[in-house]
């Protein structure tokens, strides 16, 4: 059937016609379904979400107070048009001018105010070619060369994206630990890195999952910054502060740097809400992170083990995931699991075919997703 | 492609402008360097086309026109708007109807411009408006007599292939390796392949050993617009590292295309080297061949979690429908569709394509008509009668007029046989017919 070309069907002068080439090209991203839904198409009373890395503890004491008290009415007002509260609340915390910090809808967000503020047309991006996605999703929509670095035994190759980030290349992002493998560079490698690099290049250096690691060889980005101008790092509230309903994200960096950023960062569009739950946060977070450390850990454990006696290839560094190579298809895996009402990211659109990455949680949800995945593998 | 013609035009639905467009075809096929034979055949099309549709026009509405020209192709378009659509003409089971009598008939033009090109297409979108594609293809020399290469060593890579003699090679190599089933129409004519792949419509992966020749190929194409067609992988090395250069191909394939806009890939022309734990099996075709059947599976992969859809179905095609994508575990929700009744024109038209070497004809509906029954039956016969055995039927799940024919084309002898998941617009359900059996 494929011999015959797909055809055009409508490439009639058309609206098409008005869309530049790199956009004409890329397909816009499916989110999943809302679980009401997904339940219903899979035919199940309960669904075990752990497929976003989301923080099966939720928020911090003082963020749940925050949204509860949240009153209804304030939903007519805007929310400060540059978070300014959550700003000065973040340079306290991390002894910073609130003017280093843009706090955007998610760090997506923070990613293509970026992207728009140092690139234009010809300019490249390097990052590599298994890890978070939106790097190269928001080069390509905008029409900027992603040069994608292989990994290296499942981590970043810090001397290839040297190699890579020649010419036009204006921003590198190292996703530090990196999603999906959970590697990370040590504080050794990254200095090395940066001063290699000399400064040519602006660094990205995404730390959504910073929170999961206590290593005291972990480079703290906010120390890196003050050697660094051309260090930008990226937090979220959506990760370990388990915040992700709401859509916080946060990059700080010098104050040149964030100066420039800012101009292509669009105002007001963090909710009120958000950057109050956001900011309480912030002001008790010690035995939160302490907990989710410990239910992470054990989770990991739990799965490690029983990877291990299955027999199957695990991949689990820093962060509150991890990895397993499937015997079947990851997608045919993803199916399946949902009958049993546990959802899991299948890794094909990481550029891991067969690999499925399963969020840290509760026992009880870890216990249900053990008993799907042996069932559906018919391993009891 | 940077290289392709294009002719766009709005022309007033008036014969005299006939003459304005097969000199735009004449000189699109020469300034891509088309022999005449094509096209004087692409003017006919253009000509007899345009004629056909000025009669349909409805007032003064201009037909919009756009004719491409490709190293391996030259294409006309046109979108228009009819109230009543008559093409029965251009039924491939039509010449015989429309001459019987020796009379010129009036569905001559049609009947010349469906046998002038290689291919048509027609898509309805919706209330009156329709669109019709129809192509005339460069000739090509045939694949040339090669040898499978020895000495192959490894390490083996996987690249992208675009360096149109390795393609040709590739090609002429797996016709020579692989049996016809699995080869690609355009490896028989690796020219045109390596012209295919230069234009963007197939892209492919090739296998290196450690000097550098070709070990392996795997090509694909977008079969619609959320799913890939793939062949292979055809591998060129001895037996005992075949699943290992397979394996390679297999994973650069699904590498190159996992993060891109298409959702699945598809395939009933896998090799048996495809390695197992690549792909799921959608069931299996059951070819004949030389009087035995030989089932060919069918094979796919997600690219991405499967959303869920809605699809159409008549109740007799529910039980079949349910026991698929509960096997497949696939979330669908089966809507009911009505028979047919009051069909709006009388003649319905297919698409037919034949493919003798691989004793194949397939159908596909592009309107609904009255005589859809005889019409299903008459390209029957006329499939036999031309000595091939089997034959596929398409339907897309996701147009509910499509879906309603079910209970036309079990009368007709097929039967559902597997389901492509996104194959169409929609779910794409095979149909085979099983009486010459």
């Amino acid at each position: 059937m494929a011999d015959a070309a797909i055809w055009s069907c409508g490439s009639m002068a058309s609206l098409i016609d008005l869309v530049p080439d790199h956009v004409r090209e890329f397909e816009s991203y499916t989110p999943s379904r809302p679980d009401p839904v997904l339940m219903r198409q899979y035919g199940v009373s309960h669904l075990y979400r752990l497929n976003n890395n989301e923080n099966a503890l939720g928020p911090p004491p003082l963020a749940r107070q925050a949204v509860a008290a949240y009153a209804p009415e304030r939903a007519a007002i805007y929310p400060n048009g540059d978070a300014y509260d959550l700003r000065l609340a973040l340079a306290a915390r991390f002894g910073k001018s609130p003017d280093q910090f843009l706090v955007g809808n998610g760090s997506c967000e923070g990613i293509g105010s970026v992207v728009r503020a140092f690139c234009a047309q010809g300019d490249a991006i390097v990052t590599v070619d298994k890890t978070f996605a939106v790097y190269e999703w928001v080069a390509r929509f905008t029409g900027i060369e992603p040069r994608l670095v292989p990994l290296r035994d499942h981590a970043l190759d810090p001397g290839a994206m040297l190699a890579a980030a020649t010419g036009r290349a204006k921003i590198i992002f190292v996703c530090n630990p990196n999603n999906p493998t959970g590697s990370w560079w040590n504080r050794q490698t990254l200095e090395a890195f940066l001063t290699a690099l000399d400064g040519r290049a602006v660094v990205v250096l995404d730390e959504a999952y910073c929170e999961f690691i206590d290593d005291p060889d972990f480079p703290d980005g906010m120390e890196v910054l003050e050697r660094h101008a051309n260090v930008l790092v990226f937090r979220t509230f959506s990760k370990m502060y388990g915040l992700a309903g709401l859509r916080v994200g946060y990059l700080c960096g010098s104050l040149a740097a964030v100066d420039i950023v800012r101009r292509t960062q669009i105002a007001y569009s963090v909710n009120a809400l958000g950057q109050m739950a956001a900011t309480a946060a912030l002001a008790d977070d010690a035995e939160h992170i302490a907990a989710t450390r410990r239910m992470v850990g054990e989770a990991r454990g739990f799965l490690g083990g029983l990877f291990a006696a299955m027999g199957l290839e695990q991949v689990s560094g820093a962060g509150n995931y991890i990895m397993v190579r499937t015997p079947v298809s990851d997608t045919l895996l993803y199916r399946r699991l949902m009958r049993e009402g546990v959802m899991v990211r299948t890794m094909t659109s990481f550029r891991f075919p067969n690999w499925i990455r399963v969020t840290l949680a509760r026992e009880p949800a870890m216990e249900a997703f053990a008993r799907a995945f042996r069932k559906v593998l018919d391993k009891p | 492609m940077t290289d392709d013609l294009l002719v766009t035009m709005e022309i007033p639905p008036d014969i005299a402008f006939a003459r304005l467009l097969t000199a735009a075809a004449e000189t699109l096929a020469a300034r891509k360097g088309f022999g005449q034979r094509e096209s004087l055949r692409f003017q006919l099309t253009v000509e007899e086309f345009f004629l056909c549709l000025v009669g349909l026009a409805e007032g003064d509405k201009p037909l919009r026109v756009v004719f491409t020209g490709k190293r391996h192709v030259l294409r006309l378009a046109f979108a228009f708007t009819a109230t009543s659509l008559a093409l029965g003409a251009l039924n491939v089971t039509a010449g015989i109807a429309a001459c019987a009598d020796g009379e010129p008939s009036h569905d001559l033009g049609l009947l010349l411009a469906g046998k002038a090109a290689d291919r048509f297409h027609l898509d309805h979108k919706g209330e009156k408006s329709f669109f019709l594609e129809a192509e005339v293809d460069r000739a090509y020399a045939p694949a040339p007599a090669v040898r499978v290469p020895a000495g192959l060593h490894g390490p083996y890579t996987v690249r992208p292939c675009l360096d149109p003699a390795q393609l040709a090679h590739g090609a002429a190599l797996a016709l020579a390796v692989y049996p016809v089933w699995h080869c690609p129409q355009s490896f028989r004519t690796p020219g045109k392949f390596a012209d295919r792949v230069e234009d963007g419509q197939i892209a492919c992966v090739a296998a290196y050993d450690a000097a550098g020749q070709l070990a392996g190929l795997l090509p694909w194409s977008p079969c619609s617009e959320r799913a890939l067609f793939f062949s292979g992988p055809f591998v060129f090395v001895p037996p005992d590292e075949a699943g290992a250069v397979a394996g390679l191909l297999v994973d650069g394939f699904i590498g190159a295309v996992g993060r891109g806009k298409y959702e699945i890939v598809l395939s009933f022309r896998a090799t048996s080297d495809v390695p197992a734990e690549a792909f799921e099996s959608l069931g299996c075709l059951d070819l004949y061949r030389d009087g035995a059947c030989c089932p060919e599976p069918v094979l796919f992969r997600h690219l991405r979690e499967d959303a869920g859809m809605a699809v159409w179905s008549r109740p007799a095609l529910v039980d079949f429908l349910r026991d698929t994508y509960d096997r497949l575990a696939m979330p669908r929700e089966i809507l009911p569709v009505e028979a047919s009744k009051g069909r709006e024109r009388r003649a319905s038209l297919l698409g037919c394509t034949l493919d003798r070497n691989r004793d194949l004809g397939e159908l596909r509906p592009f309107l609904d008509g009255e005589d859809m029954a005889d019409n299903l039956a008459a390209h029957v016969c006329a499939l036999r009668d031309k000595g091939i055995v089997n034959i596929l039927y398409y339907m897309d799940l996701s147009r509910p007029w499509e879906a309603a024919l079910a209970d036309d084309l079990l009368r007709a002898g097929f039967t559902p046989n597997v389901v492509l998941p996104h194959g169409g617009r929609g779910d794409l359900v095979v149909w085979q017919h099983g009486k010459s059996h």
